[in-house]
Parts: C-alpha cells; sequence; structure tokens
C-alpha cells in the first residue's frame, strides 16, 4: 500500500514535470528552448518509467484517489498493467520524438514557445487518458488532448491549408467525443455513477457501439479515417509520429478498457469488430498505394495497422465469446504485440520521412529519387521501418503478425462452421493486405531513394547546396528505433515478455506464453542473418581479383535514358491499382497525345478516397444546406449582437421568475 | 535432411529438365540436362558490371534473396515448428521485397516495368497460399508442415478432393511465382512484356548466377511442397514427383504461349478459386466429422446432421462435390479461353 503510494507520488511528479517542461522553457532565449525542453521532459521520462516498468513486468497494480472536492467528487488514478503498457509506449516515443525535434525545427527559425508548451500539455493528457478511472475527468483530458494536438498541427499556421486542415481534424475529434458523450451518458443513466469501476456489466451493445464509434474516430477506423491523411502532411514529422505511434493508439485503449468490463462480448460485437477491421486494414493500405506524398502514404499505413490490431482484437473477442480461451489468448498477444510494434516502426518510418523532408522540402515523392546516395543513413533507417512495417522477418512487425495468424489458427481448428469461412477468408484478406503492404512500401522506398532524381529538389537543398545526410540530433532517436525493431524480430521470446501482464488482464486464466514458437523463431532469424552474411562473404571472395566495371544502366541499346524516364510511383502501383479500380476513384485530366509531332502536354491524376466521396462529403454538404439558412444570424451588425445578448437575458430572466 | 540436401542440389536439374522437354517437344536435341549447371560455374567465375545508378542495395538484394530461398528450403524439409508456414510465406516475401528494390536500384524504366509486374501478378499468391494451408490446418487441427504432411490421405472422397485442388493450385504458383509460361516466358531477354526477366537486366556475374539459384530454387521449393503432399516418405517418390513436375511445366511451355497482360490477372485468380473450393471440402469434412459424433454443433439443429444414418448425409453431399468440380473445369475452360485470346494478342501484336 506504502508503495503503491509512493508510486504514484512519483507518477503524479512525472506529469507536473511535463506540464512544468513546456512552462519553463518560455522562460529561456529561443535558442535554447528546445534543450531545457528536452532536459526537463526527460527528466519526467525516467521518473515516468519508474512506476509504469513496475506495474507493467511485477504485474501490479497502483490505485490513487484524488479527492476534488465539490463536482467532480473522488477521481481514481490507475497504473494496471493495461494502463502501464501505454503510458510506457508513450513515454519512450514521445521522448525520443522530442530529442528528434530539436534538430529537426531548428530550420523553421520560429518562435517554439507555443510548440513545446502544448507538447508539454500534449503528452501528460495522453498519459492521463489511458490512467484516469472517472467519466469526466477522462473526457475532460481527452479533450485536452485534442485540443493541444490541435494547435501542435498549427506549427505551420501562416499556410492556409494548415489551418484549414487543423480545423478539420478539430471537428472530426468533436464528432467522436460526441459519440463518447452519448456513450457515457447512456452508461451513467445505468449506473448513477462517473467511476468506471461501476461499469462491470452494464456495457449493452447500443453502448458499446457508440464508444467504439468515438474511439474509432480516434483511432481512424474505416469510415472514421479521413481526418488522418489529411492532418499528418501537415503536422511537423516528430508530431505525425506520436501522432501515429502513440496517440491513436489511445482510441484501442479505450476500446480495450471497456471490453474489461464485458465478461464475455455479444457474437454481433466480436464480428463487428472484426469487420471494421478487415476493411481498415484492406482500405487503408490501398489508399496507401494511391499516395504519392509519402507522408500522407503513411498516415494510410497507419489506419492499415489500426486495422491489423482490430482484426486481432476481433479474434480475441471472438475467442471469448465461444469460450475459446487459447484463441481468445492469442489474440490479445496479437493486439497488444501490434500496437508495441506499431508504435516503434511508424515513428521510426516517419522520423526518418522527416529526415529527408527537412533536406528536399516536398512531400511529394515523383520528385524525389536517388536520396540513398545523399543521404545514405536515413535511406537505411528508411529501409528498416519498410521491412519491419511489411512484416518481414528479421523484424519485428512479423511477430505480431505472426500472433495474429495463430490465434486464427487455433480459431479455424474448433470445428466452428460458422466461424471457420469468415475466419480463413479473413486471413485471405490479411494475406493480401500483406502483399499490398510490400507494394507500397518498395514503390515508396524506391521511388524517394532509388533511382535517379527526378527533380532539382533531390539534389539541392532551398539554399542551393547539395543534400547530405541529416544531423545526427536526428538520426539517434532514429537509429534506437531501429535498433529495437531488430532486436525485438531478433529475440521475441524475451522482448514479447512486455505485453504479457497487460495479456492476462483479459483473462480469466493466464496465457500459455508461446515461449518455445517464439524461441524458434529467433533462432530462425538468427540463421537468417547469418545465412546472408555468408553469402555476401562468398560473394566478396568470388569477386576478389575480378574485374568490376561500372557502366552505365543498360536501356536496351538506347543511349540517352533520363531521369524521366524511370518508373515513377504513379506508373509502379498503376497495374497493381487498375485490378481494384471498383474500391477507390481516380480523377485524370489527360488530353493525350493526338498529332504526329505532339506538343507539350500534361498528366494530372488525384485519388479520391470513396468514403469520403461518398459518405463525409454528403453529410458536409447536408451541414452546409442546414447553416446556410441561418446566415442572417451573423450578419456582422454589432446592434443585432447587442439584440441576441438582450433576448437571452429575456428569456432566461423569463425562465427564472417563471420558477 | 535428406530433402533438404536434395533440394539444395537440384534446382538446375531441374531447370534443366524444363529446357530439355522444351527442346524434345519442338524437336531439337536440345542441351544436356545438367547445363545450367555449367552457366552458373561460368557465372560464378566472371567478373561484374555494376550500373553507376546503383547504390549498396542493387549488389546485396540478390544475395539476400538467396538467403531467403535456402532459409524458406530449410523451413519446409528441416526445421518444423508451429506457425512455420507463416513465416516460411513471409520469408518469400523477404526474398521479394529484395528483388524488387534491387531492380528498382537501377533507374531504368524496363526493371521499374518488371519490378511492378512481379509485385501485382504475385500478390495473389499469398492469399491462396494461406487459404488452402490453413484449410487443411484446421480438419487435421495441425500448424506445421511435418503434421500437416502427415494427415494428408487418400481414403475419402474429399480428402482425394482436397489434395487434387491444393496440389493444382500449388503447381499453378510453381508457374507464377518461378515466372514460367503463360504468366511470364523466361526465353526471351529484351521483350517489354517479360516480368522477372527483364528485373535482372543490369545483374551479371555472381550476382547473375545467384539469381538463376534462387529462382530455381524457388520453383523446386514449391515443387517440394507438392511432392511432400503426394509422397511425405519416399525418396524416390519425391524424385518421380520432381521429374513429373519437370516435364510437366516444359510441356506447357511448349504448347502454350503467354497471356496478355491483361488476361494474366484472371489467370491468378483461378488459384482464389482453387483455394476457396479447398476451404469449401475443408467445411465439408468438418461437417462431416462433426455429424457423427459433437455435440455442440453450429448446425446440429439441422435435419441433415442429425439424421441417424449417415449415408443419407454423405448423399445429400456428393452432389455438392461433383458441382465443385464442374466449377472447376468452369475456370479450366474459362483459362483456355485466355490463352486462345492470347494467341488472338499475338498474331494482332497486342501483347504489349
Amino acid at each position: 500500500m506504502k508503495e503503491a503510494k509512493q508510486m504514484m507520488i512519483i507518477f503524479f511528479t512525472s506529469i507536473i514535470l511535463f506540464v512544468f517542461s513546456g512552462l519553463a522553457q518560455i522562460l529561456f532565449k529561443e535558442k535554447y528552448k528546445a534543450i531545457i525542453f528536452t532536459l526537463f521532459s526527460g527528466l519526467a521520462t525516467v521518473l515516468g518509467l519508474i512506476p509504469t516498468t513496475i506495474a507493467l513486468f511485477q504485474n501490479k497494480t497502483f490505485f490513487n484517489t484524488v479527492n476534488f472536492n465539490g463536482l467532480i467528487g473522488n477521481v481514481d488514478f490507475v497504473l494496471d498493467p493495461l494502463s502501464a503498457f501505454f503510458v510506457l509506449v508513450i513515454l519512450v516515443i514521445s521522448f525520443l520524438a522530442i530529442i528528434y525535434s530539436r534538430k529537426y525545427l531548428e530550420p523553421y527559425n520560429k518562435k517554439l514557445s507555443a510548440h513545446y508548451f502544448f507538447l508539454g500539455l500534449f503528452i501528460p493528457a495522453m498519459i492521463l487518458v489511458v490512467t484516469v478511472q472517472n467519466i469526466l475527468f477522462f473526457l475532460i483530458c481527452w479533450e485536452i488532448m485534442s485540443l493541444s494536438s490541435f494547435f501542435l498541427l498549427l506549427f505551420d499556421s501562416e499556410k492556409k491549408e494548415v489551418r484549414q486542415t487543423a480545423i478539420n481534424y478539430l471537428i472530426t475529434m468533436q464528432i467522436g467525443v460526441l459519440f463518447l458523450f452519448i456513450g457515457f451518458i447512456l452508461l451513467n443513466l445505468n449506473t448513477g455513477s462517473l467511476d468506471f469501476a461501476s461499469f462491470q456489466g452494464h456495457i449493452s451493445n447500443t453502448i458499446f457501439i457508440f464508444l467504439l464509434a468515438g474511439f474509432g474516430i480516434k483511432a481512424g477506423f474505416v469510415p472514421f479515417h479521413t481526418w488522418l491523411p489529411k492532418a499528418h502532411p501537415i503536422a511537423p514529422s516528430h508530431i505525425s509520429a506520436v501522432m501515429s505511434g502513440v496517440m491513436i493508439k489511445t482510441g484501442i485503449y479505450g476500446i480495450l478498457r471497456m471490453l474489461t468490463f464485458i465478461e464475455s462480448p455479444s457474437l454481433l460485437l466480436s464480428y463487428l469488430v472484426l469487420f471494421i477491421g478487415v476493411a481498415s486494414a484492406f482500405f487503408g493500405i490501398l489508399y496507401a498505394i494511391t499516395q504519392r506524398d509519402y507522408k500522407r502514404m503513411l498516415a494510410y499505413s497507419s489506419i492499415e495497422n489500426i486495422g491489423l490490431i482490430t482484426i486481432s482484437l476481433g479474434f480475441a473477442m471472438l475467442g471469448s465469446s465461444y469460450h475459446n480461451h487459447l484463441m481468445a489468448g492469442l489474440g490479445f498477444l496479437g493486439v497488444f504485440a501490434h500496437i508495441l510494434n506499431h508504435s516503434i516502426f511508424k515513428p521510426l518510418l516517419f522520423l526518418s520521412a522527416g529526415s529527408v523532408l527537412s533536406k528536399t522540402h516536398t512531400a511529394d515523392s515523383e520528385h524525389l529519387g536517388g536520396l540513398i546516395k545523399t543521404m545514405p543513413y536515413t535511406a537505411s533507417l528508411f529501409l528498416i521501418g519498410s521491412l519491419a512495417i511489411s512484416a518481414l522477418p528479421p523484424f519485428n512487425g512479423f511477430i505480431s503478425e505472426f500472433f495474429i495468424y495463430l490465434a486464427m489458427l487455433n480459431g479455424i481448428s474448433t470445428d466452428n462452421h460458422f466461424l471457420f469461412p469468415i475466419l480463413i477468408i479473413s486471413i485471405g484478406v490479411l494475406a493480401f493486405v500483406g502483399a499490398m503492404v510490400l507494394i507500397a512500401f518498395t514503390n515508396m522506398f524506391s521511388s524517394i531513394f532509388l533511382g535517379k532524381s527526378r527533380s532539382e529538389k533531390a539534389l539541392k537543398t532551398e539554399q542551393g547546396s547539395p543534400i547530405s545526410d541529416s544531423a545526427l540530433g536526428m538520426l539517434i532517436p532514429i537509429g534506437i528505433l531501429a535498433v529495437f525493431s531488430l532486436l525485438i524480430g531478433l529475440f521475441p521470446q524475451y522482448f514479447m515478455q512486455i505485453v504479457i501482464n497487460s495479456v492476462n488482464t483479459f483473462l480469466t486464466t493466464p496465457l500459455n506464453f508461446p515461449t518455445q514458437i517464439l524461441s524458434n523463431i529467433s533462432m530462425f532469424n538468427l540463421a537468417l542473418l547469418i545465412t546472408i552474411g555468408v553469402i555476401l562473404l562468398v560473394r566478396k571472395l568470388l569477386l576478389k581479383n575480378k574485374t568490376v566495371t561500372i557502366h552505365k544502366t543498360w536501356a536496351c541499346g538506347y543511349d540517352k535514358p533520363n531521369s524521366k524516364m524511370q518508373y515513377s510511383n504513379y506508373s509502379f502501383s498503376r497495374p497493381f491499382l487498375g485490378f481494384l479500380t471498383p474500391f477507390f476513384i481516380r480523377e485524370l485530366d489527360f488530353k493525350g497525345i493526338k498529332e504526329l509531332f505532339p506538343k507539350a502536354t500534361h498528366f494530372k491524376s488525384k485519388t479520391i478516397d470513396i468514403f469520403e466521396y461518398y459518405l463525409i462529403r454528403p453529410i458536409i454538404n447536408f451541414d452546409k444546406f442546414i447553416i446556410q439558412k441561418f446566415y442572417w444570424v451573423q450578419s456582422g451588425n454589432v446592434q443585432k449582437y447587442l439584440l441576441y445578448g438582450l433576448i437571452f437575458l429575456l428569456l432566461v430572466i423569463i425562465w427564472v421568475v417563471r420558477k | 535432411m535428406m530433402r533438404f540436401l536434395l533440394l539444395l542440389i537440384l534446382p538446375f536439374l531441374f531447370t534443366g529438365l524444363i529446357n530439355k522437354t522444351k527442346a524434345l517437344v519442338s524437336g531439337r536435341k536440345g542441351a544436356s540436362v545438367f547445363q545450367p549447371y555449367f552457366d552458373f560455374i561460368k557465372l560464378l567465375k566472371k567478373g561484374i558490371v555494376i550500373s553507376e545508378t546503383t547504390s549498396f542495395i542493387f549488389q546485396i538484394a540478390p544475395s539476400i534473396n538467396l538467403a531467403c530461398m535456402i532459409l524458406a528450403g530449410l523451413l519446409l524439409c528441416v526445421f518444423h515448428f508451429e506457425g512455420d508456414f507463416i513465416l516460411f510465406a513471409y520469408v518469400l516475401a523477404l526474398g521479394k521485397f529484395f528483388t524488387v528494390i534491387g531492380a528498382m536500384d537501377t533507374g531504368s524504366s524496363f526493371e521499374g516495368m518488371g519490378a511492378s509486374r512481379e509485385v501485382s501478378y504475385t500478390s495473389l499468391v499469398e492469399p491462396a497460399f494461406f487459404i488452402i494451408i490453413s484449410s487443411i490446418c484446421a480438419i487435421g487441427h495441425v500448424y506445421s508442415f511435418d503434421s500437416l504432411f502427415k494427415i494428408l490421405s487418400f481414403n475419402h472422397m474429399t480428402w482425394v478432393l482436397i489434395v487434387i485442388l491444393s496440389v493444382v493450385a500449388l503447381f499453378l504458383m510453381i508457374l507464377v511465382e518461378g515466372s514460367r509460361t503463360p504468366v511470364d516466358d523466361p526465353t526471351t531477354h529484351l521483350e517489354l512484356t517479360m516480368i522477372h526477366e527483364v528485373m535482372v537486366l543490369d545483374n551479371s556475374g555472381v550476382d547473375l548466377g545467384f539469381i538463376f539459384y534462387a529462382n530455381a530454387l524457388k520453383m523446386l521449393i514449391f515443387t517440394t511442397l507438392i511432392a511432400s503432399i503426394l509422397t511425405p516418405h519416399s525418396l524416390w517418390g519425391y524424385m518421380v514427383v520432381l521429374f513429373i513436375i519437370a516435364v510437366l511445366i516444359g510441356i506447357i511451355e511448349s504448347i502454350t504461349a503467354r497471356l496478355r497482360l491483361t488476361h494474366i490477372i484472371e489467370y491468378t485468380f483461378i488459384l482464389i478459386t482453387l483455394a476457396l473450393m479447398v476451404m469449401a471440402l475443408a467445411l465439408l469434412t468438418m461437417y462431416e466429422t462433426g455429424a457423427k459424433g459433437r455435440k455442440y454443433d453450429y448446425f446440429s439443429n439441422l435435419p441433415c446432421a442429425t439424421s441417424p444414418s449417415f449415408s443419407v448425409a454423405k448423399a445429400r453431399r456428393l452432389p455438392v462435390a461433383v458441382h465443385l468440380l464442374t466449377s472447376e473445369t468452369d475456370t479450366t475452360a474459362k483459362l483456355g479461353k485466355a490463352v486462345f485470346s492470347s494467341y488472338a494478342g499475338v498474331s494482332s501484336g497486342g501483347m504489349i
């Protein structure tokens, strides 16, 4: 008990320190702001890690009740393995992003106070979201998280599109909160309490679906995903990394926390979650392939990964619906393992993409190419991230996908005839999604880093100096993530112990951890690395004393190939996307080549998200239609506004008097 | 273990056999079946030419691809554990990843074209593979290659069908993954229609040798998978299956033309169709065993399943199997049509 109190004190100190570091840097000169913020938040991270790791690894639950007199009353904060897992991810990834931000923001030459201030609010808000156990306080923290991330998005606020997109983000988040409000109000009507603890057994299907929608908007489930591909291209890269690597997982946390209050989810919910997962994974990666803006593509890929997490969650829920404990256990293992892995390789990709962006100042991969020669470290790190996200051994992405497949295999061998075809087909989709991830990332990696540069932007910075690799201050945080990515892939039997206690909070009997299988995978991955090493060595020996000629790329006899003749991002994905035309809309603006001696022509293509086109746009148009009818209210006439005030006061007086 | 050693030694004999068959069918004498070995050794002795556009990726890609193929063979023949076929599929994907970025590294429009087509046309192989293997796994409650080969048997109608369909699907996978006719044409090098060969246009010397080896190995791995399904124990059986498949590929290459590019995807959809049929048959088998004695059964309230006479239930099920067979011939007919239209494509010069 005493230990719990101490731990919670350390925990709260860490949170306060984060806010404090956001405030403290305001007092310093522009030059020192980043360093001060990094130092203080580093201290906060270390402090925060103490109770978190103890709770997570020793399977302990630290509990503290804070008494806010008056309206809210007692608020519980809890650091159980479930919360601690998320806190751990938030702390580590945010801190790496903060280290990265110092060098990344340097060339912008801007006032950083506001940015770091809101970052100092954003991180503790996320931490509080995953620890607080009270509806009202949860919603407050949730709103602080949304608002502070809104301000973080506004870093380049002088650009019009940035402001527009940020507003779009804010509105989408408010719609999400609306769903949460409905869900929580219904819950409150049932239980009469604001405490999460009282929810046990009170979450009906309707309530769960409302909460699922609310949390799903934050997580980026299809069809609520449209804010993600808009927000990420405008956000500074380290913010993208935190938002995509960590913040969207708070939505998953919400769903998981609600699941702890449900004994065994109804079949309807389980199949619904599985269906959402399959749809998110498929459409997320499909749209990722269509993108040429690499940050937007990474955003879509986040939707796909959230989809994979949700597929696994669907398997887990089906497992507990059908009382198949092993399937449920493996499903939850897949959920947590993929959250962990995605929060490693997605920031890795976003940060290395940021490294490219900070040198070339373009997010359009069609203007890049050949950067591997000028930025070899960034390229290698991006390659590691691409391999990991494509779930290829020996990197970490494979481990979590492996769990998802294991959960499925366990589910299909229970001879349930209804479950069987659904699982098999979802696994078919999962494998297809895997092939699509490979297309998306080979495409993006090649068009950014390989071949010849397609424009001046890939050769010179805006100042005119040749492009060189990013500063160490940016590469080191990315490198740490890459090392983790490889280590988890090589030694999953040790690293996956991180999630085992969190998984067990959902199970009545602890999961039999598949150590044997994982050590087999570990052995295999080591063997793979060794074989690659041996073959490379053999190659080197064979090439000893042999002539190595450097020559132009063979263009089948054509002597003057130029960089524009390379396969571009668009042309690479074109044959594949040809098969999937019903699932997206592509607007082409191309007159064609007509005359014998054709004049200059242009080609423009734009991919439209069908969900945005058929679902979101009609809603917005309807909204606009309604709101247009009320334009006269806001006339800009001061007298009129005073009249409104007067009418309002009159109404209030009448209402009071009537009582 | 023996199979693994054979797997490492025999790939070039396999391609040699294919080439010999093609030669014999077209009335030539043809090179010796060991010719690919001599080519390989010669390539290893040569120096290399590297494009000035390329980076280290281009140089490591063939070696990594080869390592992946060897380790995939290891998984198939020696190293078994629960879920090994998942790792198997992903190791093959790792090889593909590096082949593709190795091709893209040259900045050549031809190689980009090949890479783009390769990833597009093989994208349906993985789902089909997973559906087939997991369906078989589901019936036998097993999760690894070795136990999977053990449970396959020929003592029941549905089992025979499952085995036939799986073998046909795996054979088509050899053609798709090994870039053989009718998906790709391995004989011409500098055609715009190429898929795999054009990806390795800039590789030479050792690297090209590794690529040839890896590609032959990949075909042999899928052949080994077929052989393990048909004859899991006998080494001679393995050699016979290997011989038959090599000859079969040779004959197919002699009598069919490459498909038009737009038809290739229809062709790979046959894989998915076959895989779904295997799934349906697996469901049928589960249903059969379930009807006999399981209490908690989803279909237990259906009259058919609770019927005391097993033969009645079986009689009702038989037409389904027949129907499945006919629908397979449908797809074969479609394939024939596609092949025919590709001939038409050749004559009208519409190959590209």
